[in-house]
């Protein structure tokens, strides 16, 4: 109990939130710029970030009424400008094509002119605005989704909150539609968090209503191990748009479009505190370590995040262990007859026994002296093989074995580990999935 | 009894109206400790504030009869008239247009059965909570009907809890003799809890999955060194 008491300092709470961090970073000014969708998009694409690109806008109910409703693609977001939480947002996808020509929602409803008449009207009352004065609304182009997310997203669009402080990127945190959020990504509406390493960008722990998951709740698939692509990017995104609004405590939200990349959807000065429980780990301990640092560049700001919050995992069961964490693919040295050093891409493949290294490459480096014959069954048969002595180093580590030579000129890899010289390694299939091209010879 | 007080009763201010004068920061104190130890969320301080009190003017009994009543038939009214796509205005005063129909049948009945202590009612208490439908029917369109219920049962029991705190009697009788002392605490009491940071009760609940894996980064630092 009193053990809990103590963990408990660690978390940020939601008096802290405020007194700690909200109040002394975002000013009023900060504030009124993130509140105001319409005049955040415009700061931020005049500073040169991405963001969606607005089809119409209607201020008043005279707009309203002389408004031309066949302008409209056949597929767009109605949003109101202050909105709260996520309310009030309307997504269509495809417009029918026979009278009255209604446009469709995800879950198939139509939406007809009459309706998006009085979703606006609606928005322009301020029912959807977080103090309830009159709004505006306005028309957004709509996302699309990426492939990679299809099977994770339930008829939306999954975004990435990132927490920014002090020009650091504290937490991430992808956010999916499901079934009960219908399509929206926030979590009190029953979207899925995913926690994210903020050094690789590779999704970890994951919560849906409150509760920690594994995997989806319909289709099972695991959420441990997404790889968010150009994570370095959506890092220095967020830290530019934190820069150029002075919005000194920020929750932003980044979404990836199939065709124009990361883009920059809203920016929140008071951002849900449930990305702690996701990531199931505290942000007041964060926090306080990037308290009071002087972080002059972006880059040194992404560097700070990658270096303290990112690759904990890793380094646990690294230290648990006592193994390297690696990945598929590696960069090793190899070391030639004379101890030189050559990097060169190998590929890790768990399901041979020994290593086997490309005739080429090791006339090259001078080690093809056969010291041994060997056996092999492969798929065509029996083959005999020789092996040489090989040494190489694999995340500082050096291996000294013998290994077969063969030639692999066909194939992408020159070199392939096997088991034999794993034992000291822990193999992650989620980490490096990048497949850079080997270096040919 | 504080000489002040003593002269204020001797010269003809009811006592009751001190009483809910010190009585007010007490309950304040009460509602915003309730939001930022323990983190029940209600509806700010002025709506169970007001409730409150209306409950030590009407008597507990009739003051839940006529909230209950208030808050259902605005909800039904509210879900009735929906379909009709007014605009807001016009459609609150509907609302309240029937709120105080169905307090005015409440009258009838109360006159019918000759139940002095309900008919004899201060109408101005009952005004004030038709007023409050406007914020509860607000909180059920923007959080939906779980979220309202749950906002409208906790500011319930709030009003509850502070009703019993204003009309327990030895505190009523401390408040007339130390009335200065009263304002005093209350005040560093306020200072205190403005600038209290630690976790919420209902925070601690929240977080308890998170604040149970904490101990690894904990371990480890002492290990590194």
């Amino acid at each position: 109990m009193f053990d809990f008491l103590e963990k408990s300092h660690h978390v940020l709470g939601m008096n802290a939130r405020i007194l700690s961090y909200m109040r002394p970073s975002n000013s009023l000014r900060a504030i009124r710029i993130a509140d105001n969708k319409l005049l955040s998009k415009k700061i931020l694409k005049k500073n040169g970030l991405p963001v969606l690109q607005n089809y119409a806008i209607i201020k008043e109910m005279q707009e309203l009424k002389n408004f031309n409703w066949n302008e409209l693609p056949n597929s767009f977001t109605l949003k109101p400008n202050r909105g709260l939480g996520g309310e009030g947002i309307l997504i269509v996808y495809a417009r029918r094509k026979r009278p009255p020509y209604p446009w469709v929602k995800a879950n198939r409803k139509i939406v007809t002119i009459n309706d998006l008449k009085s979703h606006v009207l609606n928005i322009l009352e301020g029912n959807y605005s977080i103090t309830n004065l009159p709004d505006i609304a306005f028309f957004e182009e709509r996302i699309k989704l990426l492939r990679l997310f299809k099977p994770y997203a339930y008829r939306g669009i999954p975004d990435i909150r990132i927490i920014v402080y002090n020009s650091v990127p504290i937490m991430g945190e992808l956010r999916l539609p499901t079934k009960d959020s219908s399509g929206k990504a926030n979590l009190h509406l029953g979207g899925i968090g995913v926690g994210i390493d903020m050094g690789t960008g590779v999704t970890t722990t994951a919560i849906h209503k409150g509760k920690t998951i594994e995997r989806m709740p319909d289709t099972k698939l695991a959420l441990r191990g997404i790889h968010i692509p150009g994570w370095e990017e959506i890092l220095r995104m967020a830290i530019d748009a934190q820069r150029i609004t002075k919005v000194g405590f920020l929750g932003i939200d980044i979404a990836i479009d199939r065709e124009k990349g990361p883009v920059i959807l809203e920016l929140n000065t008071r951002p849900g505190l449930s990305i702690q429980i996701a990531n199931l780990s505290p942000l007041g301990d964060r926090l306080k370590r990037v308290k009071g640092l002087k972080v002059k560049t972006i880059s040194k700001g992404v560097k700070i995040a990658k270096d303290l919050f990112g690759g904990e995992i890793e380094e646990e069961l690294e230290e648990i262990s006592g193994r390297k964490v690696i990945g598929i693919n590696e960069q090793i040295e190899v070391l030639d007859i004379n101890r030189n050093k050559q990097i060169i891409m190998a590929k890790i493949d768990t399901g041979a026994y020994r290593t086997t290294i490309c005739s080429i490459l090791a006339k090259e480096l001078n080690i093809d002296e056969i010291i041994n014959q060997k056996k092999v069954r492969g798929a065509l048969g029996v083959e005999e093989r020789p092996i040489i002595n090989f040494s190489f180093y694999m995340d500082k580590r050096l291996v000294s074995t013998e290994a077969f030579m063969a030639d692999r000129s066909e194939m992408k890899y020159d070199i392939i580990i096997g088991r034999r010289d794993l034992k000291r390694f822990l193999v992650d299939p989620a980490k490096n999935v990048h497949m850079r091209r080997p270096r040919s010879i | 009894m504080s000489p002040i007080i003593q002269y204020m009763i001797n010269q003809g201010v009811p006592k009751e109206t001190l009483i809910f004068l010190l009585m007010l920061p007490i309950i304040a104190i009460v509602i915003s400790f309730t939001r930022q130890v323990i983190g029940i969320k209600g509806f700010g301080i002025y709506t169970p504030l007001i409730i409150t009190f209306a409950f030590l003017v009407t008597g507990l009994k009739y003051g839940l009869i006529f909230f209950i009543t208030i808050i259902l038939v605005g909800t039904l009214t509210r879900l009735f008239i929906r379909k009709f796509r007014l605009l807001y205005l016009p459609r609150m005063a509907i609302t309240l247009t029937i709120v105080s129909l169905v307090v005015l049948i409440i009258f009838y009945f109360g006159a019918y059965s000759q139940k002095t202590d309900l008919i004899t009612i201060s109408i101005f208490v009952i005004l004030i909570m038709i007023t409050l439908v406007e914020k509860f029917l607000v909180a059920q369109i923007e959080k939906g009907g779980r979220g309202a219920i749950l906002l409208t049962s906790e500011t319930l029991i709030l009003s509850i809890i502070c009703y019993w705190i204003a009309s327990w009697s030895s505190l009523q009788i401390f408040i007339l003799s130390h009335p200065f002392v009263t304002i005093f605490l209350a005040i560093i009491i306020s200072i205190l809890l403005g600038k209290w940071t630690g976790l919420r009760l209902t925070e601690y609940f929240r977080f308890r999955e998170l604040i149970k894996n904490i101990e690894i980064p904990k371990k480890r630092r002492p290990g590194k060194i």
